[in-house]
């Protein structure tokens, strides 16, 4: 009895600071709660880069996140998947069209130089200068007309080698090229040797968005190979909302109804499940705080499909426990049995529900993944609710007492003393615990 | 150890009694949703027992919520738009629940670089000819990556089944295995038969969510005739030589009756919470829970039993 006590406050104790950390940490919820979008990225292959190295997948997730970041929209999130992809989750963005724009583009910048061809006409020819030189870019103004310019400032190589190409071109024009398109083309009057340059948006100059823009591409680097969005999971911010209000609704209805159909069909042992419940509940969302599991829409899915689950082990040993009350076992003894032959059935189911739980968390979406792992957080705590927590609970209010109203059971008495005499000769023996 | 008393004349439910009576309605129930899979598989193209959505076979979903309800015959009209304005195979879709209704607008991938920003064209379309339109959902799958998913998930769907009859021919034996498997197809076929109806005649595709509740109500079913199973084999170890194996199934099935009914009816609670008070997006998903659930516990009471006594029958007609 001792043991069953301490074991209790143990019990309260852990839910109590579980319930402290409910109230005190934020959830943190996914994309399709709070609104935002989930972008996979898939690196592409071209003539010059025939094969994605893992250093070239290095350099993009780099440059990725330096963009995501510029954002500046909070929690951004750049992981790699696989060989070549990229998940990229930017969360509270509205626009998604332009955000993917920003993000694919591979922001490469080339100095140009003049070249004839053959048939007269003139084209532009690589020198080697690039946005690899750059130190950094500013949005700049025009001192004369006031129109938006990028300002460029090169580090020491691309000071030295945009010194030497000024100096060669002295006299002649010097093509800029962003994104395989000519930005402008000024002609070079001398040789320049400070290491900084501007970018005139040509005729009629840059919007501020626009020159903001190269400015923040610049910054983060180029692509170092184009990558390509091949799946998008976008929410709006309002549909998060509701589908957090939803779910709120759907599980307080779900569990309330859970818990009303146990009083009403257990009775007392109804009763004690309802606690179990709640503790489990709350030790579950503690669990998802800590971990910490991210709640999507699924994953609250998987917790309350485990409510369902982790009532059907107390279910199990209620049963069970009746079926030995029937038979005319003592209170105790009932309880204690009740408990030993559900465990085999409660082991192996669960253990079922974790191996389907564990192949869709490996095979599965993202989506899919969060359903899994809050299902498995749920059926492994259930089964240490139901062990420890249901059958502590038992012990305490029931104790060694005799079954004086088997109406608390759900039993009617008639049931029992029938089983009473046919046990008659074997009581003696069930008192002491022994089974036969 | 186990009573005797147990095994008695009458039961509440004879399930040995009236076993090819039960296997009959299970086959009776199960042959519509043969006919719509065979169906589906002979009429599409790609040969799948279902209408595949875009997870699958890769394309754009725009979801909008609308300030109004958009009735059927407006429907054309917003395709025939969308239609001139260059959007492929627009298949549109209302929903309406509570006081939200709902569009969906799918279509061919949208998320490659020559289709830029369709997705917003096709906003401002509707905003200026149908009422206030805005934007909630958007999902896209590029088509390779599709391939990828289905694959993917045919192969957790075949593994899942292969370690089922694994880890019960382990703690059981090989025969309880096997029709564990048995019953497991059966909550898969009805399942994913429903799912074909649904798809005939309401167009519903189905998303990798679609498998994943498969999975869970493998999961769920495996649970359930494992309960069944192991009070079999309990009662088995103590009764095999006074009783038949007949008539210790039938006791065992009519003692974890009630827990088999008062589980189910608890995880249905839950459910049909989260179907009738949930977002709508996972609607489908519970859709297919439910049924399986419920298949799942029917086919732990009379599917599994009934099998395992007439195989039972044959082994020991075998040994005598």
């Amino acid at each position: 009895m001792k043991n069953k006590l301490i074991l209790f406050w143990i019990i309260i104790a852990l839910t109590l600071v579980c319930a402290f950390v409910d109230y005190k940490k934020p959830a943190s919820l996914g994309l399709d709660l709070v609104g935002g979008s989930r972008l996979m990225l898939e690196a592409q292959t071209s003539p010059t880069t025939p094969k994605i190295t893992p250093e070239i997948m290095d350099s993009l997730q780099y440059a990725i996140e330096n963009r995501v970041n510029a954002m500046g929209v909070g929690e951004t999130l750049v992981q790699r998947v696989g060989q070549k992809r990229l998940l990229v989750e930017i969360p509270n963005i509205t626009d998604t069209a332009k955000a993917k724009e920003f993000i694919g583009q591979t922001a490469e910048l080339e100095f140009k130089r003049p070249k004839i061809l053959m048939n007269g006409t003139q084209d532009w020819e690589s020198t080697g200068l690039s946005g690899k030189d750059l130190k950094k870019a500013l949005v700049g103004s025009n001192p004369t007309s006031g129109e938006w310019m990028v300002e460029l400032e090169f580090n020491l190589d691309g000071a030295k080698k945009f010194s030497d190409l000024t100096k060669e071109l002295t006299g002649k024009q010097m093509a800029i090229f962003f994104n395989g398109k000519m930005q402008s083309a000024p002609r070079v009057n001398e040789q320049i040797t400070g290491g900084r340059a501007q970018i005139t948006g040509g005729e009629g100059g840059f919007e501020y968005e626009e020159a903001k823009q190269m400015v923040d591409l610049l910054n983060a680097g180029a692509l170092p190979v184009g990558a390509e969005v091949i799946q998008e999971e976008s929410v709006g911010p309002t549909l998060g909302i509701d589908s957090i209000n939803k779910s709120k609704i759907a599980g307080l209805i779900g569990i309330g109804a859970v818990m009303l159909f146990m009083i009403i069909y257990y009775r007392a042992l109804g009763v004690i499940s309802c606690f179990a419940l709640l503790i489990y509940s709350i030790v579950n969302f503690a669990i998802f705080k800590l971990v910490p599991v991210t709640l999507t829409l699924t994953g609250i899915a998987g917790f309350i499909l485990s409510i369902g689950m982790a009532i059907d082990a107390n279910i199990l040993i209620f049963e069970r426990t009746k079926e030995e009350l029937r038979m005319g076992r003592s209170l105790f003894t009932a309880i204690n049995s009740g408990f030993d032959r559900a465990f085999t059935s409660i082991f192996d189911s669960n253990v079922s529900t974790i191996l389907t739980c564990l192949i869709l968390y490996y095979f599965g979406a993202s989506m899919v993944k969060g359903f899994a792992l809050t299902l498995i957080i749920g059926v492994c705590l259930s089964m240490f609710s139901a062990i420890t927590v249901t059958k502590n609970f038992m012990h305490l209010v029931f104790g060694t007492s005799e079954l004086k109203y088997p109406a608390l059971f759900g039993l009617r008495k008639e049931e029992i003393e029938s089983a009473y005499v046919a046990q008659q000769t074997k009581r003696e023996k069930a008192k002491f615990g022994v089974l036969d | 150890m186990a009573n005797t008393n147990l095994v008695k004349e009458k039961y509440r439910l004879d399930i040995i009694k009236y076993r090819y009576l039960f296997l009959g309605i299970t086959a009776i129930l199960l042959i519509p949703c043969i006919i719509a899979i065979i169906y589906l598989m002979s009429t599409q193209k790609n040969h799948a027992p279902l209408k595949l959505g875009i997870d699958f076979t890769g394309g754009t979903i725009l979801q909008y919520s609308v300030d109004k309800k958009i009735e059927t015959s407006e429907i054309g009209k917003i395709r025939t738009t969308l239609v001139n304005q260059g959007v492929k195979n627009p298949v549109i879709q209302t929903t309406t629940q509570g006081s939200d209704n709902l569009v969906s607008i799918r279509t061919t991938f949208l998320g490659d670089k020559e289709s830029k920003d369709k997705a917003g064209e096709i906003t401002n379309t509707l905003n200026q000819n149908f009422g206030k339109f805005e934007l909630v959902q958007v999902n896209s799958v590029g088509p390779t990556l599709g391939k990828e998913l289905l694959r993917n998930t045919l192969t957790a769907l075949l593994l899942s089944f292969v370690l089922m009859v694994v880890y019960i021919s382990f703690r059981f034996r090989f025969e309880y295995g096997w029709i564990a498997l048995l019953t497991l197809f059966q909550d898969a076929l009805f399942v994913v038969g429903i799912f074909a109806i649904k798809g005939i005649f309401f167009d519903t595709t189905i998303d990798s969510l679609f498998i994943t509740a498969i999975l869970t109500v493998i999961g769920y079913s495996i649970n359930d005739t494992i309960v069944v199973f192991d009070r079999i084999r309990e009662n088995m170890r103590f009764l095999a030589k006074k009783y038949s194996s007949n008539e210790i199934i039938n006791a065992s099935i009519n003692q974890t009756l009630a827990r088999s009914i008062n589980t189910s009816a608890t995880t249905l609670f839950t459910l049909l919470a989260l179907y009738f008070f949930g977002g709508a997006t996972i609607k489908d998903f519970v859709l297919a829970i439910i049924i399986g659930v419920i298949s799942g516990t029917c086919s732990s009471i009379f599917t599994a039993g009934t099998i395992l006594s007439i195989v039972k029958e044959k082994m020991a007609k075998k040994n005598a």
